[in-house]
């Protein structure tokens, strides 16, 4: 195509430039009746699974629709999500902190003609475009990252695995039948953008291998002490080695104190460790962050490793779906997963949800790991023992 | 990795436009990259930061903080930003010739 210019000109660079404006203010696009009742809702209830009423002391109420999002989406998507709005809404439209996308109609009859119109849209393939669902004890939307779409360190992929959980998951998507909320979270890394460390359900991709030196080019592309100090374990040091006669810096890996986390190579592109067969994911389980009842919690590792199994993931998704099933049987209301683990001890949970408990799990970093084992008698006989 | 050919000089440089090789800068280099950059005249206080850039990198083996940078040469981020529109990263550690910044950035 040809080049089309926006006005810029490349010889001025800060001629007209326009910069620090920051994001446009919210009130812009408030639908009227949130504007005009800001500050003054009195209560809320959930109507059915992804539908939500808001009423306001002035008497107005707003209906709340939630519908899934796949978070990587195209114009042509995004498009279709303004025409539902403008079709329905006046126009108006948000996005959740889930990736979930919410209209709002002030009347039943509108409420309506919207969730028939949602529902009766599909993509070609046969999926939901905006299912409705995700308010209350339910699985809502997975919090995920990059994955191999757009990332250069990831373990795993992102999209893939996500759609795949959910399809999985889809019933607790439709469906407020579980204890409490469940959150899943899927990060592609040791990084963790996003919300594994602090979700019900975390699921991350790690490494199983020491990174590859590339010697040749490293002490000219890397900075040679960010790399060392980027390591969590001490693992690497400053070397020298001979390439065709030629003395030059590089570094060195224990391979024996490398946990394979990947942060050197962040640091360092000649210290490259993706591997197809080494690569997989980690489940974590037990995280939350709001205060409700108990502190919030990290979340604790639980499976050591789940190998990449594109492009659905089964051992993933049926150890996930295994693990709602046995917490929503077992669980209180409005217990999350996490206090439901910790109430009936970890090697309950391991029983009841039929994980096997490997060394991997036990803590050996640093001196906290101390603080996570047993310094008590009390415990109980499991099936693990026995065996 | 493309090469880059400037007044007689050829130079290794990745799809971001960094030197590949820190032996490979010089005085060309500077002004080869100073147009992408976004500078039209090289001051003397441009030279400042690329010196200062240089001398750290070549005692330290790493690009130095920001705050380092404003602590030595004296001049304010807002400052080396006025001298260098991509920013210290982008823009003067290119032109100094040090490896691409990393990270999460």
């Amino acid at each position: 195509m040809a080049f089309i210019s926006s006005g810029y000109n490349p010889d001025k660079p800060m001629e007209g430039r326009i910069t620090d404006i920051g994001p446009r203010h919210y009130e812009e696009f408030y639908p009227a009746v949130i504007k005009k009742n800001k500050g003054q809702w009195d209560y809320h209830e959930i109507v059915k699974p992804g539908v939500l009423k808001h009423a306001a002391l002035s008497g107005d109420v707003v209906y709340t629709v939630r519908v899934g999002g796949a978070r990587l989406m195209s114009v042509t998507h995004v498009r279709e999500i303004c025409e539902i709005a403008d079709k329905h809404c006046g126009g108006h439209l948000r996005f959740t902190t889930r990736n979930n996308v919410e209209f709002m109609v002030e009347t039943e009859e509108a409420l309506n003609g919207l969730i028939a119109d949602l529902e009766s849209r599909k993509f070609a393939g046969g999926s939901y475009k905006f299912p409705i669902g995700g308010t209350g004890a339910c699985v809502s939307n997975i919090v995920h990252t990059q994955g191999y779409v757009h990332c250069h360190t990831p373990a795993t992929d992102a999209s893939g695995p996500v759609k795949a959980v959910m399809d999985e998951m889809f019933e607790y998507f439709q469906s407020m039948t579980l204890p409490a909320m469940v959150r899943i979270s899927l990060a592609c890394c040791l990084n963790m953008c996003g919300a594994v460390h602090c979700s019900d359900i975390g699921i991350v991709g790690i490494h199983r291998k020491p990174p590859i030196v590339e010697h040749d080019r490293l002490d000219n592309i890397c900075e040679i002490p960010l790399a060392i100090s980027a390591c969590p374990t001490g693992a690497i040091k400053p070397t020298k080695v001979e390439i065709d006669g030629k003395k030059v810096n590089s570094v060195a890996v224990n391979a024996s104190r490398c946990m394979y986390c990947g942060n050197c190579y962040t640091m360092c592109p000649a210290m490259p460790l993706a591997s197809g067969e080494g690569d997989g994911i980690v489940l974590m389980v037990g995280g939350k962050v709001s205060n409700r009842i108990s502190m919030p919690k990290f979340s604790k590792v639980v499976v050591a490793y789940i190998p990449n199994e594109p492009p659905r993931w089964p051992t993933l998704t049926k150890m996930i779906k295994h693990i709602v099933e046995v917490y929503a049987k077992d669980a209180n209301k409005y217990e999350r997963l996490g206090e439901w683990a910790e109430r009936i001890g970890w090697e309950k949970f391991f029983e009841l949800c039929d994980l096997e408990f490997s060394h991997h799990c036990i803590d050996d970093f640093r001196d906290p790991a101390y603080y996570t084992w047993r310094q008590s008698t009390q415990f109980k006989f499991t099936k693990h023992i026995e065996a | 990795m493309a090469t880059v050919e400037y007044k007689g000089h050829s130079f290794e440089v990745d799809e971001d436009g960094f030197l590949q090789k820190f032996e490979d800068w010089n005085l060309e280099w500077v002004d080869y990259v100073k147009d992408s950059e976004g500078i039209k005249e090289l001051t003397p206080e441009h030279n400042k930061v690329i010196e200062f850039l240089q001398d750290y990198y070549k005692k330290n083996g790493i690009a130095p903080m920001v705050r380092i940078l404003s602590k030595v040469t004296g001049f304010k981020l807002k400052h080396i930003y006025e001298l260098f529109p991509s920013g210290p990263g982008k823009g003067a550690c290119k032109m100094a010739g040090l490896p691409k910044p990393t990270g999460c950035v």
